[in-house]
């Protein structure tokens, strides 16, 4: 190998990427050239110059919890980790227009199938429908869907039944095309012995019934409409 | 995969490289709060992106997106990216005695300004290769060049600099 051979590869050389054979053949050379040596020995100095810990810059302390803050915001933010309510953020308008919407659709349920007709005008039915609703709203948002999750009425009435003093009637709502799937205790300030059949757009429905007292243990059962192909907590209709 | 899932997978593998992605930004940049906000700005880049990664090692890969920030941010305002001098005082003292210390601290300092005064195409695989110890083969994947130029930038880059620091030292004698 001629000098200026050498020097030429003396980078990739010094960089550990050249073949075993040029490394060796270069090795050999190093060995018996004191210029390409000297020449090397200065490439290996800066080396050890550019490598001193004190020229690497640090960031500041905060940098870190700043990119972590950054990227938070970035990802959407609370309710981000239901795929089933996709790109759905819930605005501060949101419950307001679901309780108007839920009412609208009590009426509907209570006029034409089995509720007595509910005055929305009265004061107490409109804060029965908004704890309804956030009831309502509250099993789709996290994982607790039920406390006690089953198709069979004889196994969600009992359970109820040990919990509770009060035993409501069993309703069938499959002729309307919901099918039971579960039941949950809640709290509702219910002034009437009166079912409340809650239904929205998604898929699950509730269906509650408190003793008639105010502010108590109520039972709520979960409805989930039956031409869907969903299942619970992720629906992929 | 959910969002923050996505996040945490993306934080746990990317936030210990924050020191890497800032020395190269710095380097680029050649000023704290741009290299700041540079790496902000690629972490930011790199997280909206993170599905698309292919076989690259991830340091790789974000490198090679702070790299491209800056760029972005150099084209930009042309002309700034050459002035350093900022960097001659505060170097953290690591040797006993002071007149070594002294040494060290111009030693470090010469070396610091000369490779702040290349040409930035050869300041980057400098800093990619000496200070990261990155492969020709990472350093191309970065820098977006064949690995043919990566050894010709690197080559010129350690001449041009041999070179600088000579300069530098006949005019201290001088």
């Amino acid at each position: 190998m001629t000098c200026s051979e050498f020097q030429k590869r003396i980078d990739p050389f010094l960089d550990n990427e050249v073949d075993l054979a040029t490394a060796q053949e270069m090795q050999r050379h190093l060995e018996e050239c004191a210029d390409c040596e000297t020449f090397f020995a200065a490439r290996l100095a800066l080396r050890q110059r550019l490598q001193t810990p004190e020229l690497r810059f640090l960031p500041a302390a905060d940098l870190r919890s700043e990119i972590h803050a950054q990227l938070q915001k970035e990802i959407r933010p609370p309710l981000a980790h239901f795929n089933w309510l996709p790109r759905l953020q819930f605005p501060n308008w949101i419950l307001p227009t679901l309780a108007g919407a839920a009412a609208v659709l009590v009426f509907w349920f209570g006029s034409t199938t089995f509720l007595s007709p509910v005055r929305s005008s009265n004061g107490a039915n409109n804060t029965l429908i908004e704890q309804l609703v956030s009831n309502h709203l509250r099993s789709l948002v996290g994982n607790h869907l039920f406390d006690v999750a089953s198709s069979d009425q004889h196994t969600v009435k009992p359970w109820f039944a040990g919990k509770l003093n009060f035993s409501p009637p069993v309703f069938d709502f499959s002729e309307q095309g919901f099918k039971l799937i579960g039941g949950r205790l809640d709290y509702l300030a219910m002034r009437k012995r009166q079912p409340w059949f809650f239904s929205t757009r998604s898929t699950i429905s509730t269906c509650s019934f408190g003793p008639g007292t105010s502010r108590v243990l109520c039972q709520t059962r979960f409805f989930r409409r039956k031409d869907s192909t969903c299942t619970v907590g992720k629906p992929t209709a | 995969m959910n969002d923050q899932e996505r996040l945490t997978r993306f934080e746990s593998e990317m936030l210990p490289l924050t020191n890497d992605a800032y020395n190269l930004a710095r380097w680029l940049v050649q000023n704290d709060q741009d290299a700041h906000d540079m790496v902000q700005e690629a972490f930011l880049r790199a997280f909206r992106f993170f599905r698309g990664m292919r076989g690259e090692t991830s340091r790789a890969w974000l490198l090679r997106i702070v790299r491209n920030v800056c760029y972005d941010h150099l084209r930009k305002r042309p002309g700034l990216s050459n002035s350093s001098d900022s960097d001659q005082e505060n170097l953290p003292d690591t040797n006993p005695s002071p007149e070594a210390a002294l040494q060290t601290k111009s030693e470090i300092a010469a070396v610091r300004s000369a490779l702040a005064k290349l040409p930035e195409d050869f300041r980057t695989v400098l800093v990619l290769r000496e200070m990261e110890e990155l492969s020709y083969r990472e350093i191309s994947e970065i820098t977006q060049v064949p690995i043919g130029t990566v050894m010709s930038r690197l080559a010129r880059g350690r001449q041009h600099l041999t070179d600088l620091l000579k300069q530098m030292r006949a005019k201290d004698l001088l």
